[in-house]
């Protein structure tokens, strides 16, 4: 009996395994496959699979290209700027939302949801003339201060989710041992917290580097680009450079496939329960 | 006491993200422009997207020749029309427009109208500029906005080998002869006969490959400036014809959601024998596919009709910030790329034809293709009504959504699917 | 009347202090940068033609009249809600089953480290990138189509974007393909914290995994779940880049949301004032699903 359930869900994974492959790789499977074809095989009958001339080209282009170096370099530093600082400040806020009652709180918390509803494109203009009179505009930290202040209440809402799913009894006990607010947070309440923070991180690192609006509108000069931009450059009025392009978007991906297989451990069953039990 | 030390660390957290940020902004992070320059040697900042479609670095170049002449210096901000676009729009709001920017003639009734871009009529008084040598010039209210620096013609393309696959022996003049070679393409071939691009994201296929009919055939879509659709025989006519193509199903599969850039993948590998297209993509579609063998044809006209042909041009047009602190050395720069020798060799790099009419470009290195273009070209009228034209898309972009309406069969008939266009037409030129 | 819940004495105040101390930076930056535009943008919704007009004047409600009264605007505010209410459907189911499947006990986690970083791919594409990929998908002649008449499914050629009947829900299928891994490691994240004790409890008291999973699970993660079918609602209902860039908002307009409504006027008939009245009425859609999230907090507490 036992057995038999076992094998049968053993076997929903696996179909679960291989349709999620399908889904989720093939598309990206094509579009790498495609980065590698001339222009007319792309849409050849029946399509062609394996093109003939299959070559790294595209990549050795971009690390050629002092430009284009450039763009990642910006990227890199803009958004490990943005995610360190939507982590902290975040945290902190989501600390307050998940712990403290106070006056204020359903009508910030109220606006915190409401604010994300605006279309950006709507915000455009209005944003670029703040910009401009705080003398930001063509610097990247307006860049780091824009998508702060985007990801920030994703953040925190996400956080105090994630606060909210851990005992207030842990936190109380930290206090009784005379422990402050602060050392709560910080010595219970984050280290339990790892996977949502990196579920957080992870999201906010792909919003700051794919965010492209307001990187085109809010800079001005080359030395101010970021790839998405820099992607753009490369869809011309007529022909898309395919390779290149899927190259910038692999590179630029790099860092957070890194960084997510670091923080996998944390993402095992159990571990954090053990935390919590301690 | 606890308090005290919670207090503490916030505000050594935000001193520090602040000292980093104000550091990171005012250093490092500066842009090159924003260094702050002696008041004589001036740099001008020119946005454009023709840096991008000319050969590398020949912008540049051509900038640096006036560097040499005059001292000023250029920084050119090249990146895709589209891109160009937005950032024209928003720097138009917000004040941060370039100081010298390329423009298209459907902007320029837009942001004139907004005090976006400046008068070039008085900058040309200022200068005593003789602007009979410029080819055209257009205007907002009686005044100069933008002027045309290169124009492209958009002639007939065609696949040679689907024609001879297809069995259709001589390049069609007029209508029947086109739907009667469109008609054997589809027999005898994969291929489809003609393409128009009517994606609603951007709806140039209106003016580049519906009306470009129109005006071959010596039509027209206004009349002393205010929209004329209705009991507008060719029009009317042209309409019903792009309805039988579509019926009869000569056009390419999912037209609805094409791009001009699909349409010209199509017609680089081979799956479209006719297409409208500007001559600009001349050299990209020869790199592209060096094994598509096409070449350019006029416009079929409409049966019986005998007089000139108007070809639909677009152009590259330039125009001032209203917001530019140096309007004096942006016209010298201006007046620069229109002088007869550097228009001449822009024209040259980019296979279009000159804005300043003393120019003589000497296109013996081009495509022969090419100067076959032009000499049809020279044969008719330079015609693109949509330029200068208010909210020149958006009338696009509705004329589009009739159409598709039309073609669909949800609009009844040709005159139907037009006078509602003429009204969407009328409310914006009426106000 | 709520201020009965709090205390004023001065342990109170002090309470109160340091939860606004912790809130401190966020909302310094939120009202600098985000207030300040919003405010902008409603006042704008007030006056006639503002930007183009150099001296715009107060018009009152008479913009919100012309946009309600719009059969184009109610139009897109159908297609809007069929996009996001089968967008958030569809996330939260791949992006559950996704999540439990990485989840279970049947992989090793040198395999679940594999598929998690494989599912989670179609996040790491700019939405311009999604968008020519999946035009080049759904192309009549792309390999998509050649699947479909290859299996004879369909004799003719799918329009997936160019025909009026199917191109919304194409665009919804790539919305859900790029927006489904975000749920995924969210609730993974979430699962994480759900105690192995309780799953033992559960099984001790006989459940099978579908009680376990409607009783255990889905009660340990509902604060995330909740905060993020309410995220999504709102990002889906502002999403524009993916739809402007694949079709545009048409054929005719069968894929206009209220987002490339807005769009299109301001930028293609640069009447601001029109664009931002329909901001205005999404942001005031999105603060009462705000009030009613913080409400059920607020009870659940």
């Amino acid at each position: 009996m036992v057995g038999r359930k076992k094998v049968s869900g053993k076997i929903i994974v696996l179909i679960i395994l291989i349709i999620g492959t399908i889904w989720a790789g093939f598309p990206i499977f094509w579009m790498i496959d495609n980065s590698f074809k001339p222009n007319a095989e792309i849409f050849a009958k029946p399509p062609i699979w394996f093109s003939k001339s299959f070559n790294f080209e595209a990549y050795a282009k971009i690390f050629q290209n002092p430009t284009e170096i450039r763009f990642f370099l910006n990227s890199y530093l803009v958004t490990a700027c943005v995610v360190v600082l939507t982590l902290v400040i975040g945290l902190l806020a989501a600390y307050s939302f998940s712990r403290f009652d106070f006056p204020g709180k359903k009508v910030i918390n109220t606006i915190i949801v409401a604010v994300q509803a605006v279309p950006p494109i709507t915000l455009l203009i209005p944003y670029l003339s703040l910009i401009v009179a705080i003398k930001l505009y063509n610097t990247l930290f307006a860049l780091i201060l824009t998508y702060l202040v985007t990801t920030l209440p994703y953040c925190i809402l996400m956080m105090t989710g994630y606060f909210n799913t851990i005992p207030k009894s842990l936190d109380e006990a930290v206090k009784i041992d005379g422990g402050s607010t602060w050392t709560a947070l910080w010595k219970i309440l984050v280290p339990t917290a790892v996977p949502g923070m990196v579920s957080v991180g992870m999201y906010t690192f792909m919003n700051a580097w794919n965010e492209y609006l307001f990187a085109l509108a809010l800079t001005k000069t080359n030395d101010m680009r970021t790839v998405p931009v820099g992607i753009n450059l490369l869809m011309g009025q007529h022909a898309y450079e395919w390779n290149q392009m899927m190259a910038m978007s692999v590179l630029g991906s790099l860092p957070v496939l890194v960084l997510f297989l670091i923080f996998q451990k944390y993402f095992i069953a159990g571990m954090t329960a053990g935390a919590v039990k301690n | 006491m606890r308090y005290n030390r919670f207090s503490k660390a916030m505000t050594y957290g935000l001193a520090g993200a602040m000292a980093l940020g104000l550091g990171v902004g005012g250093t490092a992070f500066a842009g090159e422009t924003e260094a702050s320059a002696p008041a004589s040697d001036v740099t001008l900042e020119f946005q454009q997207w023709w840096g991008v479609e000319l050969p590398d670095g020949a912008l540049d170049e051509i900038c640096k020749g006036f560097t040499d002449k005059t001292g000023i210096k250029i920084e050119t901000l090249s990146n895709p029309y589209a891109d160009t676009k937005t950032q024209i729009a928003a720097g138009a709001a917000a004040g941060t427009m370039a100081d010298v920017v390329g423009l298209d003639g459907s902007w320029v009734y837009d942001f004139a109208k907004q005090g976006a871009i400046a008068n070039l009529s008085d900058l040309m008084k200022a200068d005593s500029y003789d602007d009979s040598q410029l080819s055209d010039q257009i205007k907002y209210e009686g005044s100069t906005y933008m002027i045309p620096v290169v124009n492209f013609a958009y002639p007939l393309y065609y696949n040679k080998d689907i024609l001879d696959k297809a069995g259709v022996t001589e390049v069609p003049s007029t209508w029947t002869e086109f739907l009667d070679a469109c008609q054997k393409i589809k027999d005898n071939t994969d291929a489809a006969g003609y393409c128009i691009p009517l994606n609603t994201e951007a709806p140039n296929g209106i003016q580049n490959q519906f009306s470009s009919w129109v005006w071959a055939s010596g039509g027209s879509l206004l009349k002393d400036g205010k929209p004329s659709l209705t009991d507008n025989e060719t029009l009317t006519k042209v309409t019903e014809l792009f309805k039988t193509m579509y019926d009869k199903g000569y056009l390419s599969s999912g037209v609805e959601a094409m791009k001009e850039q699909d349409m010209v993948n199509e017609f680089e590998n081979g799956r479209l024998a006719f297409m409208v297209d500007g001559i600009s993509h001349l050299t990209t579609i020869t790199k592209e596919s060096p094994d598509i063998n096409f070449d350019y044809a006029k416009m079929p006209v409409m049966d019986g009709f005998t007089g000139k042909s108007g070809m639909d041009v677009a152009n590259w047009g330039i125009g001032i910030a209203e917001n530019c602190e140096h309007k004096t050395e942006a016209m010298q720069f201006v007046e620069y790329l229109m002088s007869p020798e550097i228009n001449a060799k822009l024209a040259q790099l980019a296979n279009a034809f000159p804005g300043n009419s003393n120019a003589k470009p000497d296109y013996s290195s081009n495509d022969e293709r090419f100067q076959k273009a032009y000499e049809f070209f020279n044969e008719g009228y330079a015609i693109n009504e949509f330029t200068g034209a208010p909210t020149a898309e958006d009338l696009m972009r509705s004329f589009n959504e009739q159409l598709v309406l039309f073609l669909d069969g949800d609009t009844s008939s040709s005159a139907d699917a037009l006078s509602a266009i003429q009204g969407e037409w009328q409310s914006v030129y009426g106000s | 009347m709520s201020n009965t819940r709090f205390k004023w004495d001065k342990k109170g105040r002090r309470r109160i202090g340091i939860s606004y101390a912790y809130l401190a930076p966020t909302l310094i930056l939120m009202v600098i940068l985000l207030m300040v535009p919003i405010i902008m943008v409603i006042r704008y919704s007030f006056f006639d033609n503002v930007i183009v007009n150099k001296n715009p004047v107060f018009v009152g409600l008479q913009n919100y009249k012309t946009v309600l009264t719009d059969k184009k605007f109610w139009e897109a505010v159908g297609h809007t809600l069929y996009f996001v209410i089968v967008s958030i459907i569809a996330h939260m189911i791949i992006g559950m089953a996704f999540a439990l499947v990485l989840n279970t006990r049947y992989l090793s986690s040198t395999t679940k480290g594999i598929f998690r970083v494989l599912f989670a791919l179609p996040w790491m594409f700019t939405a311009s990138v999604i968008a020519i990929l999946w035009r080049m998908l759904l192309d009549p002649n792309g390999v998509l189509n050649f699947f479909i008449q290859a299996l004879h499914l369909s004799k003719q050629q799918v329009l997936f974007l160019a025909s009026r009947d199917v191109a919304l829900r194409s665009v919804t299928l790539i919305n859900i393909w790029s927006g489904y891994p975000f749920y995924m490691i969210s609730i993974l994240a979430g699962l994480q914290g759900v105690s192995t004790d309780i799953y033992e409890a559960s099984a001790l008291d006989g459940a099978n995994s579908v009680q376990t999973f409607l009783h255990v699970t889905i009660p340990s993660i509902k604060p995330i779940l909740i905060s993020l079918i309410m995220l999504d609602f709102v990002w889906t209902l502002q999403q524009f880049a993916l739809i402007w860039m694949t079709t545009g908002g048409g054929p005719v307009n069968a894929t206009e949301t209220v987002s490339t409504y807005i769009y299109k006027y301001a930028f293609t008939k640069y009447q601001y004032s029109i664009a931002s009245t329909g901001a205005v009425i999404l942001l005031i859609v999105c603060t009462i699903i705000g009030i009613f999230y913080v409400k059920r907090q607020i009870a659940e507490e």
